[in-house]
């Protein structure tokens, strides 16, 4: 990636929770930092709970960290109120006014600020056509489908040109099909107007589908940041690993370092020399990750043998479940058609491809 | 946006208005303390308004409200003027320096027992106590108007008699003591001494006699209301037979309305008169302007203006003239009344009442 | 342990700057707060403190151990208990009319029902006597008979037939929010009507009979215009207070026994507040599915219906005769046509009563309407030390009884109050008091009226997701634009229910009203009390007509001004 001006910076930030009883704290974020460069689209990732919500609430001022300060363009916002800071943020559940026509909806940001009508009037009209809008200004949020509101709560904030545009889970919902298409069109938008860009989400698939970057969090603290490829391929943690995509885990694999970052290692009966992507000593024991689309059943006499114990047949692929050496594995097979399909209980070859074994340090606790 | 601010603007102007009304009107006001029946009050302070143009305005309290009104209030007293209510509630006040001493250049024209020899207070009208009955209800009991005390007395009668609270009434005081004046007539008959002290004031054992007679009638008092004319009205609805008030109140109530309805008797043993008082109040805020009432007051004109709104109390300024429907005081036994002695018990009495009657649900 | 406490204080530390970042919210913290300290703790404190004084405290041994006393708090706390059943009766009976029968004219009955609410008092036991009394126009006129209407069994009528419909409101609300899915599910597993109502709705309801009953039991044992009209020689509290008060002007005596009447009222707010809400399981912001089920069973079904056509009936017939007697000589004795009434009410002494008592109602309402939806808004909101505290403080003003209010007012703002020569609070009761005493009476009626718009205002609240205003706050606008743009208007009704609320409470209010009348401000509740005293019903009629509909001429006002015909609610459930 290119040398970009960094516009965010999160240092060190913190926040904690009084809990229920107000006696003991909740560590909801936990002394993250973070860069964001101007242009781009920043994914916050992870399961419900850890912290992503929390972090873009801080971004956005509705919380004040406990601990750290965050940098807008190199000035100290961390004191600074919600209204304040340049940003706009787009709500899970769109947060439209419903006392308002769409117009008055769209307009609102821009006569906080005061702007001459005609120019209000002019840059609505642009942001309703850019989003695919027109006509229906005058219509109220409740004559409004779910994907027609998502646009207006989207236009809202585009209109206002913040320096960072914030989003909070604002697919999750609308149904599976709409979810697609407007993701996509989130991804023309953000790419054509390069607004930078701040998104949450738990849904990995959204994730990857928008990000120039990814941050995966887990229990307040940031796991992994990296491009989508990057998260996906090369995951640092089991945690990353099983949270994005699917992941057969075989543990304990035996190895022998050939060198400082690679290392020949043994799995499913054959030997291959593996890239380390870690500070492995000599000793420890390392994991195996190998995606379900890695793994290939043939019939091969040569391979390792194993016995279909589910098969299961989803259209566009069909999902095997085997044990080997008392692990379970799933195996993905992609287009069904250009290959044959196996019936649980048949015994058939193992393979994988070599190129997609990824080690992990084995972090189950002994 | 404009509407909230036409609105607050609104607001504020009101607000101005309420603070400067009583500013800009200072010297050209005065607040009465008016005792007798409501509609008595507006007339009079329409007539003096008109008088004098002297912007007036009344609270109408009974006489054991307004004691309490004025002690309440001595530090800084609202009122200016006291005017009517029975004289001995002024005795009172004025043994408590509630009220200041007046001599008015029209006191003159009203008659020696009328008034305070030590100037604190004057009378504006004289009244007599009497039962008022309702006909149709006493026809259904089965009995006659009463025509004595011990008439209500009777256990036909229960729940059936109303009087009002002594604590709040000078009506209702001046029924208790006409009985305190009843029993040291009878005590003293019996034994020199024992009726009347050395003063001339009934006994404490006189007192007591009275509170056992209080105590008795309590078990035919349907209801003790807190102003005096009240029970009228309720002998009026039927709701009661016999109410204990002064005749006047009851003619008025047959004035408007209640015609054929309601009777008046009187007790033969002899019954209670109140005279109306009046006086300046200590330290009022208008002393001038109340002066000016009061001189008003005792005018003949002034004492005119009770009849038309059948407020039929007899004028105390000879020259005014007498409503027909108005009692003839020498036709009726009125009671040696000792209105200074009144005056003197009269917050213990009110005290003791509530305690020891008021306030006891009948058995 | 200590980190805990660390953090706490940072916590603390980095709040209150956010708050000093904030000076709108600070300053609408603050006067909240002053405001509920000043004009409602000020003088509850002032009054317990006065009771137990050095002159209080033998009273309370010499008035708990007369066996006068005694009697008094037992019929207080008898009428309260009885007329918190019968009302909650009535309530629950026209509430299940409403929402699970299928009946005519249910919206002519839900009207009926409301009408008491902007009844001004004394109406309703003065119209009683007329019918019922010992020579009422039905009791001795129809029937024959001479009914002794005073004492509790008229009591417990006319406040059961003034108060239900709070009752009736409170449950008809929980049982819409009840979901009929549970019923359907209770009749798939077989259950039958009765079973269903015993087993499944009976138990639902439960903390709205008894929040119900509670409200009643605490509007009953203040109530003061109906024991002074109709009590008889059944004593209650708040009639001894005012007769303390007024007729003896014995204020450490008078606030002995509202310290004394404070206990139950007290005691069944705290119950309210903190247990009848932990054990409510209706969710009412739950959306009921499918649609509820009638009763068919005809006898059921016509013996309820029955019973509340006869109670509208009552009510009908009682207003009837508020109306009907303004207009006759002696309502009850002559009923010769007359407009004297009228006269004496419009042209006499009534004008400036009306005037004043309009007046002043019409300044308490947006003021009580605004601060109520503010507080609201603080409460539900915003998160600041003494959030809960500003909630209780705001409810006491209803909480506790009117005489209380009154003479606590009389004892703390009697004189000025103030540190050395410097003057902070002037003299406000009494003739001499600021603006001849009206600034009180404004007060009053503000701190009666905000816990009925803070209620509103928060349940409002709470049915709108926050995010829709921090919306508005990210798209740049602070947080007073944020509540006037967004906030207020989606809470129109709520504030519209509230402003209605004020002034009708203002206009009908009498037992913290009494105490503080003076010369230049006359009130028209103390006005229609001195006529219903002095027997004059036809004038105590006029009074409440006027008063009637100057009540309701205000509703139509508001109604146009605020505008609930443009249906923020409706929007905001289609908005969802």
């Amino acid at each position: 990636m290119q040398q970009r001006a960094v516009r965010l910076k999160l240092e060190n930030v913190s926040k904690s929770f009084l809990d229920r009883d107000g006696k003991g704290h909740v560590q909801a974020v936990d002394h993250i930092s973070l860069d964001i460069y101007s242009g781009e689209f920043l994914t916050l990732l992870g399961p419900s709970g850890c912290g992503k919500t929390t972090t873009l609430r801080l971004i956005a001022g509705f919380e004040h960290p406990t601990t750290g300060r965050i940098l807008l363009d190199g000035e100290d916002i961390t004191g600074q109120p919600p209204n304040k800071r340049d940003m706009a943020l787009v709500f899970q559940n769109y947060a439209l006014f419903p006392h308002m026509t769409v117009y008055h909806n769209v307009a609102y940001g821009l006569e906080t600020r005061q702007m001459p009508r005609p120019q209000i009037q002019a840059k609505v009209a642009e942001v309703l056509k850019l989003i695919g809008l027109e006509g229906l200004d005058k219509r109220r949020p409740n004559q409004l489908s779910g994907g027609q509101q998502q646009r207006v709560a989207l236009a809202r904030s585009l209109v206002m040109e913040p320096r960072i545009l914030l989003f909070d889970e604002p697919l999750s919902n609308l149904d599976a099909k709409l979810r697609v298409q407007m993701r996509s069109e989130i991804h023309r938008l953000q790419r054509r107007l390069g607004i930078t860009s701040i998104y949450v989400t738990h849904d990995q698939l959204e994730a990857m589908a928008l990000s120039d970057r990814i941050v995966v969090m887990n229990q307040g603290a940031i796991e992994q940041v990296g491009t989508p490829e990057e998260i996906y391929r090369f995951p640092t943690s089991r945690f990353v690993a099983d949270f994005i995509g699917r992941a057969n885990f075989i543990d304990r694999v035996p190895y022998q370092l050939v060198d400082d970052d690679r290392a020949e290692i043994s799995l499913l009966g054959r030997k291959l020399v593996v890239p380390v992507r870690f500070p492995l000593r000599a000793g420890q024991h390392v994991t195996a990750m190998l995606r379900p689309e890695a793994l290939v059943l043939r019939e091969d006499a040569s391979l390792m043998q194993v016995t279909i114990d589910e098969a299961m047949y989803l259209g566009s692929e069909v999902e095997y479940v085997v044990t080997f050496d008392q692990q379970r594995l799933v195996i993905v097979q992609q287009d069904p058609r250009i290959s044959r399909i196996f019936k649980e209980g048949q015994t058939v070859g193992l393979d994988f491809l070599a190129e997609a074994v990824h080690l992990l340090p084995d972090q189950t606790v002994v | 946006m404009i509407p909230v601010k036409k609105l607050l603007f609104g607001i504020s102007i009101s607000l101005l208005m309420l603070v400067a009304a009583p500013v800009f009107a200072q010297e050209s006001t005065l607040t009465v303390l008016c005792t007798p029946q409501e509609d008595w009050c507006v007339a009079m302070t329409a007539a003096f308004e008109a008088e004098t143009g002297i912007d007036t305005n009344y609270v109408r309290l009974s006489s054991g409200e307004s004691l309490a009104r004025l002690r309440a209030g001595r530090q800084n007293p609202e009122f200016s003027v006291w005017w009517g209510g029975p004289a001995d509630a002024f005795i009172a006040a004025a043994e408590e320096g509630l009220i200041e001493q007046y001599e008015s250049p029209n006191a003159a024209a009203i008659p020696e027992e009328y008034r305070d020899p030590d100037n604190y207070w004057a009378g504006v009208y004289v009244g007599a106590l009497g039962f008022c009955s309702n006909v149709k209800v006493l026809e259904e009991l089965g009995i006659e108007p009463p025509t004595s005390w011990d008439d209500l007395l009777a256990p036909e009668l229960k729940g059936f008699v109303a009087m009002a609270h002594p604590a709040t009434s000078g009506t209702a005081f001046t029924a208790f003591w006409t009985i305190v004046t009843l029993r040291a007539d009878a005590l003293e008959a019996e034994a020199a001494g024992t009726g009347y002290d050395e003063q001339g004031f009934p006994t404490p054992a006189a007192i007591d006699a009275a509170f056992e007679y209080y105590a008795q009638l309590n078990n035919n008092i349907l209801q003790y209301t807190r102003s005096g004319s009240a029970p009228g009205s309720l002998a009026g609805q039927g709701e009661i037979a016999v109410a204990i008030i002064f005749s006047h109140d009851c003619t008025k109530l047959q004035q408007e309305g209640f015609e054929g309805i309601l009777t008046t008797t009187f007790p033969e043993e002899g019954t209670g008169y109140e005279i109306g008082g009046m006086a300046i109040v200590a330290n009022g805020p208008e002393p001038e302007a109340a002066r000016m009432w009061f001189d008003w007051a005792l005018t003949a004109a002034a004492q005119e203006i009770g009849p038309t709104v059948n407020s039929l109390q007899l004028p105390t300024n000879p020259d005014a003239a007498v409503s027909e429907l108005s009692v003839n005081l020498t036709e009726i036994n009125l009671v040696d009344y000792n209105f200074v002695a009144a005056g003197l018990n009269r917050v213990a009495i009110a005290e003791r009442f509530d305690a020891e009657i008021a306030a006891a649900p009948t058995s | 342990m200590i980190t805990v406490r660390n953090s706490g204080q940072r916590y603390a530390a980095k709040y209150l700057n956010a708050l000093l970042k904030d000076p709108l919210l600070s300053i609408a913290i603050i006067v909240s707060v002053m405001f509920v300290l000043i004009t409602i703790v000020l003088p509850l404190v002032a009054m317990v403190g006065e009771s137990v004084s050095e002159s209080g405290r033998p009273l309370f041994q010499q008035y708990l151990s007369s066996p006068v006393y005694q009697t008094i708090i037992a019929n207080t706390l008898v009428l309260g208990v009885l007329v918190g059943m019968v009302g909650t009766v009535i309530g629950f009976l026209f509430a299940f009319v409403q929402v699970k029968l299928n009946v005519p004219f249910k919206r002519a009955i839900h009207i009926i029902a409301l009408v008491p609410v902007i009844s001004p008092p004394f109406a309703v036991a003065t119209a009683a006597i007329v019918l019922f009394g010992r020579n009422g126009t039905i009791t001795r006129g129809i029937l024959g008979v001479r009914y002794d209407i005073y004492g509790l069994d008229g009591l417990v009528l006319v406040m059961t037939l003034s108060f239900f419909t709070i009752a009736y409101l409170n449950l008809r609300g929980m049982m819409e929010a009840l979901d009929p899915a549970l019923d359907e599910a209770a009749t798939n597993l077989g259950a039958n009507k009765w079973r269903i109502f015993r087993t499944v709705t009976l138990p639902m309801l439960l903390p709205g009979l008894a929040s119900s009953f509670l409200l009643l039991f605490v509007e009953a044992i203040a109530d003061l215009g109906n024991p002074l009209v109709m009590g008889g020689n059944y004593e209650v509290l708040a009639a001894r207070i005012y007769v303390t008060i007024i007729g003896l002007y014995e204020t450490t005596g008078a606030a002995v026994l509202s310290v004394i009447l404070l206990v139950p009222s007290l005691t069944v707010f705290l119950i309210q507040r903190y247990w009848i809400n932990r054990i409510s399981v209706v969710s009412v912001t739950g959306k009921p599915s499918g649609t509820p089920q009638s009763i068919d069973h005809p006898l059921v079904k016509w013996t309820l219906y029955g019973a509340v056509l006869l109670i509208c009936g009552l009510i009908v017939l009682i207003y009837g005769t508020i109306i009907h007697g303004a207009f006759v000589q002696v309502p009850g004795v002559r009923w010769d046509w007359t407009f004297a009434n009228f006269d004496f009410v419009i042209n006499g002494i009534g004008s400036q009563a009306m005037r004043d008592t309009t007046t002043l109602s019409a300044l308490a309402t947006p003021i009580a309407g605004l601060l109520g939806m503010i507080i609201a808004y603080l409460v539900v909101r915003k998160e600041f030390w003494g959030r809960n505290a500003l909630d209780f403080g705001t409810m006491l003003g209803i909480a506790v009884p009117g005489t209380i209010i009154g003479i606590g007012y009389i004892l703390v703002f009697n004189t000025p109050i103030g540190i050395g020569d410097l003057t902070l609070i002037p003299k406000l009761t009494g003739g001499q008091g600021i603006f001849g005493g009206a600034l009180a009476i404004v007060l009053v009626f503000v701190i009666r009226s905000v816990p009925a718009a803070l209620r509103t205002g928060s349940a409002a609240l709470s049915q709108i997701d926050p995010s829709i205003e921090e919306a508005s706050i990210s798209l740049g606008a602070d947080n007073a634009r944020t509540f006037r743009r967004i906030t207020l208007p989606l809470i129109r009704p709520a504030f519209l229910a509230g402003l209605i609320y004020a002034f009708a409470r203002s206009m009908t209010t009498i037992s913290a009203i009494v105490f503080l009348t003076t010369p230049q401000t006359k009130i028209m509740t103390a006005q229609i009390l001195n006529e219903v005293e002095n027997g004059r019903y036809g004038n105590a009629f006029a009074y409440c007509v006027i008063l009637i509909a100057i009540v309701m001429a205000a509703i139509g006002v508001l109604y146009f001004v605020v505008g609930a015909q443009t249906g923020a609610e409706r929007r905001l459930e289609g908005g969802r």
